[in-house]
């Protein structure tokens, strides 16, 4: 238990820092790139930019609005107000994003985990049958398939021609079941594809030869003895995969038109919003930072061998 | 980890992944409404001072509602379709305009009301223009109204010596002497009344040889701040200056705290107030004095940025958080009921609007969709019942539809030149450029929506304005320009970069415009595309040869094309200037006959096609699609739609709606 705490509070160091450094490498792009919040079609009369310039603090020298800034999100986790979005503070617009992100990533992510390491046991234990080979056919199209392929694909089929799913929106199951799909297909052929190497690996090891050899049912080896150690890299693989399902929603969100935090990541940083481009930045960091984390600890959980260090 | 443990955490870890797809799957659901049409990007704001664009316009308009409204007046135009719209009453019941066209005198309707039950008054108007101008408020739209008494002079801060002037001290809300300004710039602070009688300036800082322009601007603020302002003040509503006494004001904390009889202040601004061109009379009359007859001043009236706020809103939440769905007030057809960011905005018929009984719909989605193909599907689904921005690739099949809508719109494409880069500041090089464009190909195989190629700048379908032809020309004759200028064949011209702001649709066509320049006149361009932010620097710099832009009319009149290449204009960055132009259309806004004026801007039109110091390409027509069972929809030239006016023809037994 103790290791455990210690390694929790280095991670907890890490991150700090890490945040930093993103904060500081990203205060520095911003303000490097030319443009500014206020530049648009019709160019600002010099007063009226100044006043705007005043009211998010932007007249002040850089090294101060670096300072002040950071003072604000390390006291009060302020983000600030959106420079694009008006009326809306950065902290508000993750508020109302997040918990859209978090739902298609979650849906996404269970089913890709049900249907990848289904896919994977089918293929491994009728391997080099029919079945594997279409298994294993689908899923190296469907990590070469890009997502945005995938969806038109699936508004074709499932909006148009079988008409069971409406073509966008947020607010219904209904409406998540298309996007969730399309985000965590990809996943699900990368899963399938770990957990039948992992499967295969296992069938050869000694143990599992033991337990054929002494009569074991055969769905009870492959369920207490193969499974496990084939999920290993499955585990391992979902640190990344949270990764991919945050960052691939961007382009779903757009298609199917998701009120997700995606889009906002895109437009922040087109618009110059200097605040929201940050905020959106330093919570993708934390996100990932922490589900590294997790899935870091859980692998130390199942496999014994494996020390947190 | 012992073995329990790690039986224990499998469990736990799938509750976890239960527990989360339980928490996912929670939806609250909401009644689709009667009205849903994809509105485009976010709206960045609900406040009519702050906003400028068309998606937020189109959420305003329903919301808010000004002295007049713009509305459909009489048929849509047999060959264009267009419907035309023109301000009509609607907070004001009526308004008189006096003989010279300076003074506008409106009488609010009775009984009007906010969406919290008070009554909308002429206060209300004079307290919202005096918002929306003042500089802090750093509304985009303020200059529309320049022409409004003393307008200019308080929204760009401009005071001299025997003006009347109002002073706002440093004690708003939260302030002391010493601390920061609060940034909410209403409520104010207490505010005197006066005339300036002096201003002490120290002495001007020497700015250091090698410093930046920021820091010269920087030091010339500081300088500014420091200024110490004497005033006779006085009260406003008092007769004479009986009572007048020498107060000393400066904005610098250090030089008011230096010196007792100097007081802090947020600045010095004429009186507005009591001395500018909008005046509330009593509760029901609204009186605006103009310098110059503008006009299309009734179209700007009926512009949302001189709609009216609720000041005890604004006063009491502050900017931005009065916008807010449980703070906001308001006075249109609609009220905001929820507002969710790349979702929806949901109105919802404000049943105390004084016409209320005509509104239709109970509830509109405004939608945020930046997609045009999902737009699109949502629309074939019948999510959605109005979409506006089609894909191209799939126009020539949709034209032929009944429920689709293309007409002119009042907005351009074109070309800047920037007249300082040889040989562009040659004219004859500029028409060579122009006559050797082929628009209808443009037009035909590219854009594909039906747009106009232009040779003009100024859009048909202005009521009473006829522009002039434009240099057609031919490839020959363009040629031969060429060759006079100093350039037979092309040989000798310079290489030049053609900009534009990254976007599917500005590629194609300046590639194809590389190409005819290529082809035809044997001159070379670089294509060079910018992401915005970057795009719009390079042009305000004028650091760029050919660079693409677009221009939406802001009222419907010619001089919101025009006036914008008149020397020294800062959205104009070619460099061009003309005299004669710029006579023609001074001339032009103080010609009081409806006529003459015209004619002013046609002749200055005809200069700006002649010279083409901006090349342009075509007029932008709307295609839109809406479904075939509502009634009142038809475009219209300002691409407004106003909403409450809209319903479904199954509501045919409903007594019929009648104008006023």
């Amino acid at each position: 238990m103790r290791n455990l705490i210690g390694y929790l509070l280095k991670r907890a160091a890490w991150m700090i820092l890490t945040l930093w450094a993103v904060y500081t490498v990203s205060f520095i792009l911003m303000r490097s790139v030319p443009g500014n919040p206020f530049s648009g079609e019709r160019s600002l009369p010099p007063a009226i930019e100044r006043q705007l310039k005043a009211r998010y603090n932007l007249d002040a020298p850089p090294l101060q609005q670096y300072w002040d800034y950071l003072v604000g999100i390390v006291t009060r986790f302020d983000l600030g107000w959106c420079m694009g979005l008006e009326d809306y503070s950065v902290n508000q617009v993750l508020a109302e994003g997040f918990p859209v992100s978090a739902t298609l990533a979650i849906f996404a992510l269970v089913f890709a985990i049900l249907l990848g390491v289904t896919a994977g046991v089918i293929s491994a234990v009728y391997r080099r049958t029919k079945a594997d080979v279409i298994l294993m056919f689908a899923a190296v199209l469907g990590i070469a398939i890009p997502n945005f392929v995938l969806a038109s694909l699936a508004i074709l089929l499932f909006v148009f021609m079988i008409q069971i799913f409406p073509a966008g929106g947020w607010g219904t199951l209904k409406q998540i079941a298309l996007p969730a799909f399309c985000l965590g297909l990809p996943v699900a052929a990368y899963i399938a594809r770990l957990s039948r190497t992992g499967m295969l690996e296992m069938l050869t090891k000694d143990h599992v030869r033991t337990a054929i050899a002494k009569g074991l049912p055969h769905r009870t080896v492959i369920l207490r003895h193969v499974l496990p150690g084939a999920l290993l890299p499955v585990v391992s693989y979902l640190g990344p995969a949270v990764a991919r399902v945050l960052t691939g929603s961007l382009v779903l969100e757009k298609i199917f038109a998701l009120p997700g935090m995606g889009s906002h990541f895109i437009n922040a940083a087109t618009q110059r919003d200097y605040t929201l481009a940050m905020g959106m930045v330093l919570t993708y960091t934390v996100i990932l930072f922490v589900m590294n984390t997790l899935v870091d600890l859980a692998y130390a959980i199942i496999d014994p061998r494996v020390k947190l260090q | 980890m012992p073995p329990e443990v790690r039986r224990g955490f499998v469990i736990v870890a799938g509750l976890l992944a239960v527990a989360a797809v339980i928490w996912a799957a929670r939806m609250d659901h909401i009644p689709p409404a009667d009205f849903a049409f994809q509105n485009g990007t976010d709206p960045s704001t609900l406040d009519p001072h702050r906003a400028t664009g068309q998606p937020e316009g189109r959420v305003i308009f329903e919301l808010f509602e000004g002295l007049l409204r713009m509305l459909p007046e009489g048929e849509p135009d047999p060959e264009t379709g267009l419907q035309p719209l023109t301000p009509q009453p609607a907070m004001a019941e009526r308004y008189e305009i006096s003989e010279d066209g300076k003074t506008f005198t409106f009488h609010l309707r009775e009984g009007i009301r906010w969406t919290d039950g008070t009554p909308i008054t002429a206060h209300d108007f004079a307290w919202s223009w005096l918002r929306m101008l003042h500089p802090a408020t750093a509304c985009e739209y303020a200059y529309l109204i320049n022409e409004v008494r003393l307008a200019t002079e308080y929204n760009g801060s401009v005071v001299n010596i025997g003006d009347k002037v109002e002073v706002e001290l440093w004690d708003r809300p939260g302030e002391t002497p010493t601390s920061e300004a609060n940034v909410q710039h209403f409520p104010r602070g207490t505010m005197k009344y006066g005339t300036l009688r002096g201003i002490i300036k120290p002495d001007a800082p020497e700015p250091a040889e090698n410093s930046t322009d920021d820091q010269r601007e920087q030091a010339q603020l500081d300088w500014e701040e420091r200024w110490i302002y004497e005033i006779e003040v006085a009260d406003p509503n008092a007769e004479g200056d009986g009572q007048a006494t020498l107060e000393r004001f400066a904005m610098s904390a250090e030089v008011a705290a230096s010196d007792e009889t100097v007081q802090r202040m947020h600045g010095v601004l004429v009186d507005f107030k009591h001395f500018g061109g909008a005046q509330a009379i009593d509760d029901r009359t609204f009186v605006v004095h103009l310098n110059n007859s503008v006009p299309y001043f009734l179209n700007l009236v009926a512009w949302y940025p001189l709609f009216p706020v609720n000041q005890n809103c604004v006063e009491t939440h502050g900017t931005p958080l009065w916008t807010k769905a449980e703070n906001i007030v308001t006075n249109g057809p609609y009220k905001l009921k929820f507002r969710r960011l790349r979702d929806r905005i949901r109105a919802e018929k404000f049943m105390d609007y004084w016409r209320a009984d005509e509104v239709s719909f109970e509830t509109i989605d405004f939608v945020s969709l930046e997609s045009q193909n999902t737009a699109m599907n949502m629309y074939e689904t019948g999510q959605l019942q109005w979409v506006w921005d089609l894909p191209a690739s799939v126009l020539e099949e949709l034209k032929d539809r009944d429920d689709f809508h293309s007409a002119p719109k009042l907005s351009i494409y074109f070309y800047k030149l920037n007249n300082d880069v040889p040989p562009l500041d040659d004219i004859r090089v500029r028409q060579a450029i122009s006559m050797a464009i082929d628009r209808r190909q443009i037009v035909e195989q590219v854009t594909k929506a039906g747009e106009q190629p232009a040779f003009t700048v100024v859009p048909p379908g202005i009521a009473g304005y006829k522009g002039p032809e434009g240099l057609k020309g031919s490839v020959e004759q363009a040629r031969a320009l060429l060759a006079e200028a100093g350039f037979p064949g092309g040989r000798g011209f310079p290489k030049m970069s053609l900009m534009y702001n990254t976007s599917e649709r500005h590629r194609p066509i300046a590639e194809v415009i590389q190409q005819q320049l290529q082809n035809n006149l044997n001159i070379k361009l670089e294509l060079k595309n910018m992401e915005w932010g970057s795009f719009v620097e390079t042009v305000q710099q004028e650091k760029y040869e050919i660079a693409r832009y677009g221009w939406v009319g802001d009222y419907p009149d010619p001089n919101t094309f025009l006036d914008l290449w008149v020397t020294g204009n800062p959205q104009s960055n070619t460099n061009w200037s003309n005299p004669e132009y710029d006579r023609l259309i001074k001339a032009a806004s103080s010609e009081l006959n409806p006529q003459r004026r015209m004619e002013l801007l046609r002749q200055a039109e005809s200069i700006l096609a002649t010279e083409l110091p901006i090349i342009p390409i075509f007029f932008y027509t709307s295609a839109e699609m809406a479904k075939t069972n509502i009634v009142g929809f038809a475009p219209s030239a300002q691409d407004l739609h106003p909403l409450s006016i809209l319903r479904y023809r199954s509501d045919d037994a409903a007594p019929a709606h009648s104008q006023d």
